[in-house]
């Protein structure tokens, strides 16, 4: 008698359904209970959690369309090739010539700076000295060189003849 | 139309979103309550992610596609935000969750609002000794009243499986209980 009870028990034992009474159900079956007038209380904190959230929420801004991400990409792309291509132009034409010229610029920048700096004394000196070693032996060597011409065609012309013209000459 | 779409389209009006969401907090808050309970298991966390929930639930309405019921997607939401309070609170993944419902009793049993006798607790315990598919499906079908469409929407299980593992669980659980 008493096993037919238990079985029977067990068979019913969740047969009942929620009856509509879902925190009942609950605190008869797992046996977990809330606080007196939860849901009322809960239902305003959470209407309350919502207005606090928001009137804290920063309201969206109106995006104009060049503002939005994919034409600034877009225009900073369009840049970055833009400067790339130039680059790449001024340094395809850049040649040797161009670089001797700007050595040379800077070269002649150099002296006309550092003639700034000369004494005029000293000027004088130089053009003095390179006026003797450059022009005046250049142009004593060339005097003996016609010399040397000269007296060798004379000697071959008195060669030639009989050779008395040079003897005496030299003598 | 349906209570739930008709619930929804104000819900998506501006000028009735305020009156429809009260609305909407009178139908569903209590039963979203105890789906939480169950899973976050003290009052406190359920109170919590409550309020989460429909904050979400709030902001998000106008994403709601009707794919499904309404009641299925606030299921899922308050589902989801469970979930990221037990990974707040344990730091571990979902997928760690039997990790999770090992203390899981522990807990409850310590909670100001659990005041189970000893047929309660044993089923609790008899619960918690489920595999995770099993104890959810039970608790979605036995407690939260969902039908088995809803929770095959839910767990993306088949209606038929959801059956036959709803069904072997109720046969585990009176075999074990002896009042």
């Amino acid at each position: 008698m008493e096993k037919t009870s238990e079985n029977n028990n067990k068979n019913n034992f969740l047969k009942e359904g929620m009856q509509n009474d879902v925190s009942k159900h609950h605190k008869d079956y797992l046996g977990t209970t809330i606080p007196e007038g939860y849901f009322v209380k809960s239902k305003l904190s959470i209407l309350e959690k919502i207005k606090e959230e928001e009137g804290t929420e920063v309201p969206k801004k109106k995006k104009i369309f060049w503002m939005h991400a994919n034409f600034k990409y877009a225009v900073a792309a369009s840049l970055v090739f833009i400067l790339s291509l130039t680059i790449w132009l001024q340094s395809s034409n850049t040649s040797n010539e161009t670089q001797v010229q700007v050595e040379l610029l800077s070269f002649n920048d150099d002296v006309l700076i550092n003639s700034l700096f000369v004494e005029d004394d000293e000027l004088e000196a130089y053009a003095k000295t390179t006026l003797i070693n450059e022009v005046v032996i250049k142009a004593e060597l060339s005097e003996q060189k016609m010399d040397d011409l000269i007296l060798d065609s004379m000697i071959l012309d008195d060669s030639l003849s009989d050779g008395k013209f040079i003897e005496t000459l030299i003598l | 139309m349906s209570k739930d779409a008709e619930l929804v389209k104000k819900l998506k009006d501006p000028t009735l979103k305020d009156k429809a969401f009260s609305e909407l907090l009178d139908v569903y808050q209590e039963r979203l309550y105890w789906h939480i309970r169950k899973l976050v298991t003290t009052h406190e966390n359920a109170d919590d992610v409550l309020q989460n929930t429909f904050v979400r639930v709030y902001k998000s309405i106008h994403k709601f596609e009707e794919k499904s019921t309404l009641h299925t997607w606030m299921y899922r939401i308050a589902y989801n935000e469970s979930m990221r309070l037990l990974e707040k609170n344990n730091k571990k993944s979902f997928d760690d969750i039997d990790e999770i419902s090992s203390s899981h009793l522990e807990v409850l049993f310590e909670d100001e609002y659990f005041d189970g006798n000893e047929i309660q607790r044993k089923l609790q315990q008899i619960i918690d000794g489920l595999k995770e598919k099993q104890k959810r499906v039970f608790q979605m079908k036995y407690f939260d009243d969902l039908s088995f469409r809803q929770i095959s929407e839910i767990l993306s299980i088949s209606e038929s499986t959801l059956k036959s593992t709803y069904y072997t669980v109720v046969k585990i659980i009176e075999e074990k209980i002896v009042i």
